[in-house]
């Protein structure tokens, strides 16, 4: 086990170099640079865009613009943001919290309604029931999310006022009181709502799969023919067994987690990284996003990694040895 | 010289906005803007006129006895940077923040002062008799939110701030002529020479050279020195003091920053001007689609609106609309030649033709751009000139360019563009094949392919054999690089200005500026441009005369194809008063805002 996590977390650093490249020369090769949105003869000047270029080294040939780039990256220095004016460590971690924040509660509220549903569905197959939780689930799968993000401001903000529609803090709150932390979670809800309720569906389908698969096992015979009660069959020893595919996929939902919402964040004016990414690909604000991507690989690949490790941990049989 | 590009007039997406870094603020001048009430005064127009009463009494109640508490919250639609000092801002999402609790220079100049210097921090100054020495008297009393007064040395700091020899922002341009800049600069000087601080309320500046827009070029904005002067050059703009807790002097004081998303202003009491009448203010940022709506709702109080968006709120009784006339302009460019490096060299011969650029103008319905894609705001002009600025010439001397395809097809056939092959489209007098590449952006969403093919459908009527070139729109970044570099491909481009108050063509026009897109170079051009910097241009009347004159060569000329002169339009809670929608922004005078309780 240890030997096994040891060998991916070593294969993890050439995968992450070859990406680092891709990422980086796609990133220059986009056309225009931070400076080409200056074109300002009030502002700036031919003069200063030129010089300002050399200076940020945006004239130098792209290997020695990646070797520059790779020794700050080896000191935990990613660079300067030209659009916001600040290290890009700072500005990541000035979004991060947000971003965090509204990935964990649509992943609550995604595990809540999946793990509700889909037990109901698993339950009661071919029901009415079943098929209206289906009918739903496929639904808001086809609902891109910045439609339903539409919809979801204007039902609960605009017409019953319950939520505000952008933002993710009130005003007039002191950072860390408690109205702050209420003001907070009172903004990230709307978002994390429709972030969760769209990618339930995955989640209800696999659950109501496995629990229509596993009570015909032959182990829920042999409970049925015990004549243990029906619901102790569902909630022990069905729900157990069905749970497992599931609480992996937390794994993969680490690099959501932290690559937040692009759309979502973005509709709501919620400042999170999605948001940050999709900005600084328009402005062309270079180490942003290779900052950005980069900890989103990381993300994916540490994520998978965690993946693999929980599923040994929760079910024995599949355990690497 | 003041002018910044926009990347279209009617830019609807927010984070483009922000991409076309500030088409504002970007100026030594306040960007303070007013209503209707003076439009008169500098170009008729109708669609304003609607305005005025309502714009009067707003101004009215707001001196009088303006109801007294509240917020109001003004909204932008691209996140701000931070960066909350005039020296080191980049773009107008930090102008606007700026504006609200900062918003006072020297003198104002805007809308309602005509885009003419008048006194604000300096109730008065004097010229010396060479016209070289400016001398300003500021105002006394002038407190900044630290508890400080302001003093003559905080404008000599803010000079030395922007000329030192670490500074990389880039406002040189607002302070390289005053006097011993380069030596300052290069390090070999201890101070400005040029900046004298007579007493504490008597500032001299002296400029190099006398040019009739140095006093409109200099730099306005005091520094608060007390609050920096411990901070090298190098750290000011991460410094904590300009990004968590900025000191102005203006009518509001920054209390919470809550980055890219929220600022939280409240009332100075102190404030020089007397304190205002709301208790405080917020900046907020919102989703550009969203604003129409979130205005209505009265989550917003002020914002600035699409066409699109504003015809919807028409009649809405929630929302007050402002329209102003913005300080920009859209063009269809002719590539008349390269950039050698140094200068424009007029060497594509495809348009050299007079007859055949009038005949391209004649061609397009521009009135008919607005309507269709504008929802009618807007002006048609026939000056690269906002129709809101004084320097706008006399529209009766200039030619009308109507559209005519009649007249179009004339002055093709004059030129002798006929179409001797029977295809539909005209032929090169020589008999070649005559097609032209139309070169336009990808923005505003949702109009800009249908607008490009409108405009295709205008050329093609009249016989031109017009096509999108590589049949597509291009991206904002991607069309300038292409711009810039001459692409040979290019042959006509749909581009826009935005505009500051000054209206120097230099920058733009000129033979040796790299920005001169069109690739446009004219002596008499030259020679106009130079003379309206001229000490005689000191007189504003002979500086108009003179740019009359130079925008009659241009019409007459036609390197590029004046479109129109668009319409800012702000949504205005209807509970909310004393605000003035500007050609740039709406945040002029923020202390006579009120909200009717």
């Amino acid at each position: 086990m240890l030997l096994y996590s040891l060998r991916r977390i070593l294969i993890m650093f050439p995968i992450l170099i070859m990406i680092s490249v891709v990422v980086f020369a796609l990133a220059l090769a986009m056309p225009g640079d931070a400076l080409s949105g200056q074109i300002d003869p009030q502002n700036a000047n031919p003069e200063y865009i030129e010089e300002m270029r050399e200076q940020l080294g945006l004239n130098d040939p792209v290997h020695v613009q990646y070797g520059r780039w790779m020794a700050g990256v080896v000191q935990w220095d990613f660079g300067r943001s030209t659009v916001h004016k600040m290290g890009v460590t700072d500005l990541i971690g000035e979004r991060l919290p947000n971003t965090i924040l509204l990935s964990v509660m649509s992943l609550i509220i995604t595990y809540v309604l999946a793990f509700i549903m889909g037990r109901y569905a698993g339950r009661h197959p071919y029901t009415i029931g079943d098929y209206s939780i289906q009918g739903i689930n496929y639904l808001m799968l086809a609902i891109p999310s910045f439609v339903a993000a539409l919809f979801a401001i204007f039902i609960f903000s605009f017409q019953f006022g319950l939520f505000p529609s952008s933002g993710s803090v009130g005003s007039g709150v002191t950072p860390g009181t408690l109205d702050f932390w209420i003001s907070k979670l009172h903004h990230t809800f709307l978002p994390a709502l429709v972030l969760g309720a769209l990618t339930t569906a995955s989640y209800t389908q696999f659950l109501r799969n496995d629990i229509i698969e596993s009570s015909q096992k032959d182990y829920v015979r042999t409970a049925r023919a015990k004549g243990t009660p029906e619901n102790e069959i569902y909630n022990k020893h069905i729900l157990r067994n069905s749970i497992i595919p599931i609480v992996t996929l937390f794994g993969f939902d680490i690099a959501s987690i932290i690559g937040g919402a692009v759309i979502v964040e973005t509709v709501f004016s919620y400042r999170g990284i999605g948001e940050l990414l999709i900005s600084s690909i328009e402005r062309r604000d270079s180490a942003v996003v290779i900052a950005i991507t980069l900890m989103l690989s990381i993300a994916t690949l540490v994520g998978n990694l965690l993946a693999d490790l929980l599923y040994g941990v929760i079910d024995p049989r599949i355990r690497v040895e | 010289m003041k002018k910044s590009l926009l990347l279209s007039v009617l830019l609807t997406t927010s984070m483009v906005v922000a991409a076309c870094g500030g088409n504002d603020g970007n100026d030594n001048n306040n960007n303070d803007v007013d209503p209707g009430n003076d439009t008169e005064n500098v170009n008729n127009n109708d669609e304003n006129a609607g305005n005025e009463d309502n714009n009067n009494n707003e101004d009215d109640m707001a001196e009088g006895d303006a109801p007294q508490g509240g917020t109001v919250t003004y909204g932008y639609t691209a996140p701000f940077a931070g960066v909350l000092d005039w020296s080191f801002y980049g773009g107008v999402d930090d102008s606007l923040a700026l504006s609200l609790f900062n918003g006072d220079g020297l003198y104002v100049m805007n809308s309602e002062t005509d885009f003419l210097p008048e006194p604000n921090l300096a109730h008065d100054w004097e010229w010396s008799d060479d016209n070289l020495t400016v001398t300003f008297h500021l105002e006394e009393g002038v407190m900044w939110h630290n508890g400080e007064e302001m003093t003559a040395a905080d404008f000599e700091f803010s000079y030395e701030t922007i000329a030192h020899p670490d500074y990389d922002g880039p406002r040189l341009s607002n302070v390289d002529r005053i006097v011993g800049f380069q030596e300052y600069r290069d390090g070999d000087a201890d101070s400005l020479e040029g900046v004298e601080v007579v007493d504490d309320h008597t500032l001299e500046v002296t400029f190099n050279e006398a040019m009739a827009n140095n006093l409109e070029n200099l730099w306005t904005y005091p520094m608060p020195k007390a609050h920096l002067e411990h901070l090298e050059v190098t750290e000011m703009e991460d410094s904590e003091e300009i990004r968590q807790n900025p000191v102005g002097l203006g009518a509001f004081e920054v209390s919470n920053i809550v980055p890219g998303e929220l600022i939280e202003y409240t009332a100075f009491a102190d404030y020089w001007q007397g304190a205002p009448n709301l208790d405080g203010v917020e900046y907020r940022i919102i989703d550009g689609s969203q604003a129409g709506e979130l205005a209505a709702q009265g989550e917003v109080d002020i914002i600035e609106l699409t066409p699109g968006q504003a015809s919807q709120l028409e009649g809405n009784d929630q929302v007050n609309l402002e329209e102003v006339e913005a300080l920009s302009y859209s063009y269809i460019g002719f590539k008349l030649g390269t950039w050698d490096g140094e200068e424009v060299v007029m060497d594509n011969e495809k348009f050299h033709s007079k007859e055949l650029r009038h005949a391209f103008a004649h061609s397009i319905d521009r009135q008919g751009i607005i309507d269709s894609f504008g929802e009618g705001y807007g002006t048609v002009i026939n000056a690269p000139e906002s129709v809101i600025s004084w320097a706008y010439p006399d529209e009766s001397t200039l030619n009308q360019y109507e559209y005519d395809p009649d007249r179009a097809m004339e002055l093709l056939a004059e030129a002798g563009y006929e179409d001797v092959t029977g295809d539909g489209f005209v032929e090169t007098p020589d008999g070649e094949e005559f097609q032209v590449n139309f070169f336009a952006m990808d923005v505003p969403a949702d109009i800009a392919e249908p607008r490009a093919s409108y405009i295709l459908q205008n050329f093609q009527d009249v016989g031109i054999n017009a096509e999108l070139m590589d049949g597509q729109l291009y991206d904002f970044n991607l069309f300038y690089d292409l711009v810039e570099e001459d692409d040979p491909d290019i042959d006509l481009f749909m581009g826009a200005w935005g505009l500051a108050a000054d209206p120097d063509p230099s920058g733009l026009w000129r033979k040796n500026d790299f920005w001169n897109f069109t690739r446009w170079s004219n002596d008499e051009s030259e020679e106009l441009i130079l003379e309206g910097l001229s000490e005689e241009a000191f007189d504003i009347d002979y500086r108009a005369e003179v740019y009359q004159q130079w925008h009659q060569l241009v019409n007459e000329e036609l390197p590029l194809i004046p479109l129109n002169s668009p319409v800012n339009i702000y949504a205005i809670t209807h509970d909310v008063g004393g605000v003035q929608a500007g050609a740039r922004d709406a945040t002029f005078e923020p202390h006579k805002w009120y909200r009717e309780q």
